[in-house]
């Protein structure tokens, strides 16, 4: 838990207010633990960094019919813009790799990940989502 | 699109098939504020200041992980040595601390908090004394706390009553956790010339040149260049050069981006990315491995150490030259028990101690994770400790000593810690003495190299 200055100003104050002249050191911890587990904190900023940017999601498995059409459809649903597909059947391989731009996506990656890893359980493949500042640091100098 | 299908495949494939991960992010936290006359108010300032820092440090690697798509190992944290925070206390009084740390640790999530140390390359304090004598006590009673001592460095020579008082803290720390395979000496290192950035635990501290937090990296990835050498095939050394450091290359940047992420969202600064190579007793994920890739049969064969020194060379060269923020050891590891390519090697016989020791030369650390039989004499281990110590000292490098005088065993037997700890095979020592050298105490004073100025 953090408590800023001005958090450990208030508590110390209604802890004077209340105690006044008979505060005693069992007396000011007994105070101080309630009001700080009273206290009510503001709510943690949400993470915005992760819904924003480029992804690479890559998928492979065995070949079957519906597998594109799959996973755009689920990332249309989460308003995610594809800027660009490369897709190669190797043998019996189904190999394809996206360019997504999830800056309008309302969920943050962690979502999304979690429902293409269900998608990639219903068709029997494999997903991954990563960030693309990896590929541009290690390939690119 | 902006990156070729085989460069992203690539990726995929280091992290999927070859176990490449980054091996840890350490968070480095100085304790000099925490230092009181009164060791329950030492110890709440501790407890306040680990768990403020660290309360967010696990979930923030595990955002970073799932956001680039390579899992982070360990997430640990270092805190400045504590002889230093605590330099006016008693024994018993560090091995409540210890206890405090241990419990901070859990409370945080975190596997491993070291820093349990001192610096005495040149003479104690009392404070650094009491702290020495508590280490078979704090190593036997807590789970989590690492504990490092240097006791020699270039700049100073080497402290023989260090030594001396080490081994046979050693041998106490075996004896007191004898149950668990004497588990306590692997969370005890004892250093020449130790960097203080170093992310790696048992033998990572905060420095005192350290800022106020700190985070650093230890990357890994053995796998990786294993199967960049086998996809080589028969080239040149110089070419086969080239292939470890084109693979740590990339290694090492990724390492350097999920580092300065983590610390971008615990708001503090990045301090540097160690590019050494450590294995894990999975398969393919070893040392050994890579060196019998490169052309020897088994570790230990003549060949080894050369192999060993060019693929730490070409590990520092790549890393180096993918980032600005190199530090601590840097180099390749080659723990005994952590590396299934080792612990064979050391089974077969083929691996003697007197070989470890030569390729502790030319490698980033030293003789680490190494069993011996529980009856050694504490002078040999004296002895053991001493020769990796010149070999720091005149090559002005680090080196270390993580032995494990497993108590009650002998050559034959096997120490089992599971997880990354690994087992080792109990190595035969030399029989020959070495007292009347070790016992004569003082310091073995600074070499040639020390005279730089």
């Amino acid at each position: 838990m953090k408590l800023s200055e001005d958090d450990i100003r208030r508590i110390t104050l209604s802890a004077i207010d209340e105690l006044g002249e008979k505060a005693s050191p069992e007396l000011v911890k007994k105070v101080v633990q309630r009001s700080v587990s009273n206290f009510e904190f503001e709510a943690p900023k949400t993470d915005k960094d992760l819904s924003s940017g480029r992804v690479i999601l890559t998928a492979y498995g065995l070949n079957n019919p519906g597998i594109v059409s799959a996973i755009a459809n689920a990332l249309c649903k989460s308003n995610c813009d594809i800027q660009d597909i490369s897709q190669k059947i190797m043998q019996e391989f189904f190999t394809m790799i996206m360019l997504i731009d999830i800056t309008n996506c309302p969920k943050d990656l962690k979502d999304l990940q979690d429902e293409m890893s269900s998608v990639a359980n219903q068709l029997n493949i494999k997903i991954f989502m990563q960030h693309e500042d990896i590929f541009r640091f290690m390939h690119r100098i | 699109m902006p990156f070729e299908f085989d460069e992203i495949l690539e990726t995929i494939k280091m992290t999927e098939i070859e176990h490449f991960d980054i091996r840890t992010v350490t968070l480095g936290i100085s304790l000099r504020d925490c230092a009181d006359r009164n060791v329950e108010v030492t110890k709440q300032k501790i407890y306040d200041k680990v768990t403020k820092y660290g309360s967010n440090h696990v979930k923030f690697a595990r955002e970073v992980e799932s956001k680039y798509g390579i899992s982070i190992a360990n997430k640990r944290i270092s805190i400045t040595p504590l002889s230093i925070v605590g330099d006016a206390f008693k024994a018993d009084e560090f091995v409540e601390i210890a206890k405090v740390l241990d419990k901070a640790a859990m409370e945080v999530g975190v596997d491993y908090l070291a820093g349990y140390s001192a610096l005495v390359q040149k003479g104690f304090t009392n404070g650094e004394l009491e702290l020495i004598k508590s280490i078979p006590f704090a190593l036997s009673e807590t789970g989590r706390v690492c504990s490092s001592i240097n006791v020699a460095s270039t700049k100073a020579g080497i402290n023989m009553d260090a030594i001396n008082m080490m081994s046979q803290i050693i041998k106490d720390t075996a004896e007191k956790t004898k149950e668990r395979d004497s588990i306590g000496c692997a969370k005890l290192v004892v250093f020449c010339n130790v960097p203080e950035d170093n992310p790696f635990v048992a033998g990572a501290f905060h420095g005192v040149t350290e800022p106020e937090v700190v985070l650093n990296v230890g990357i890994s990835g053995p796998g990786v260049v294993l199967d960049a050498i086998k996809t080589a095939g028969k080239v040149d050394l110089q070419q086969l050069a080239e292939v470890i450091k084109k693979t740590i290359f990339k290694i090492t940047r990724a390492g350097e981006l999920m580092g300065r992420k983590v610390a971008e969202k615990h708001g503090i600064p990045f301090g540097i990315v160690d590019i050494s190579l450590a294995p894990t007793p999975a398969q393919g994920d070893s040392i050994a491995d890579i060196l019998q890739a490169m052309g020897v049969q088994y570790v230990g064969a003549p060949g080894t150490t050369a192999a060993l020194a060019m693929l730490n060379d070409s590990v520092k060269k790549a890393g180096l030259m993918a980032s600005s923020s190199v530090g601590g050891m840097s180099g390749a590891f080659i723990p005994v028990s952590e590396d299934a390519g080792m612990i064979y090697a050391a089974k077969m016989g083929y691996l003697s101690l007197e070989k470890l020791e030569a390729m502790t030369a030319v490698c980033s650390v030293g003789l680490d994770m190494v069993a011996v039989p529980g009856d050694t004499p504490a002078t040999t281990i004296a002895g053991i400790i001493a020769d990796e110590c010149a070999i720091g000292m005149i090559n002005d490098k680090t080196t270390a000593v993580r032995i494990i005088p497993a108590y009650g065993k002998k050559v034959g037997d096997f120490v089992d810690y599971g997880g990354l700890l690994g087992q080792a095979p109990i190595m035969p020592v030399r029989e020959l003495r070495c007292d009347n050298l070790v016992l004569r105490g003082g310091r073995i004073p600074a070499p040639m190299r020390s005279l730089t100025n």
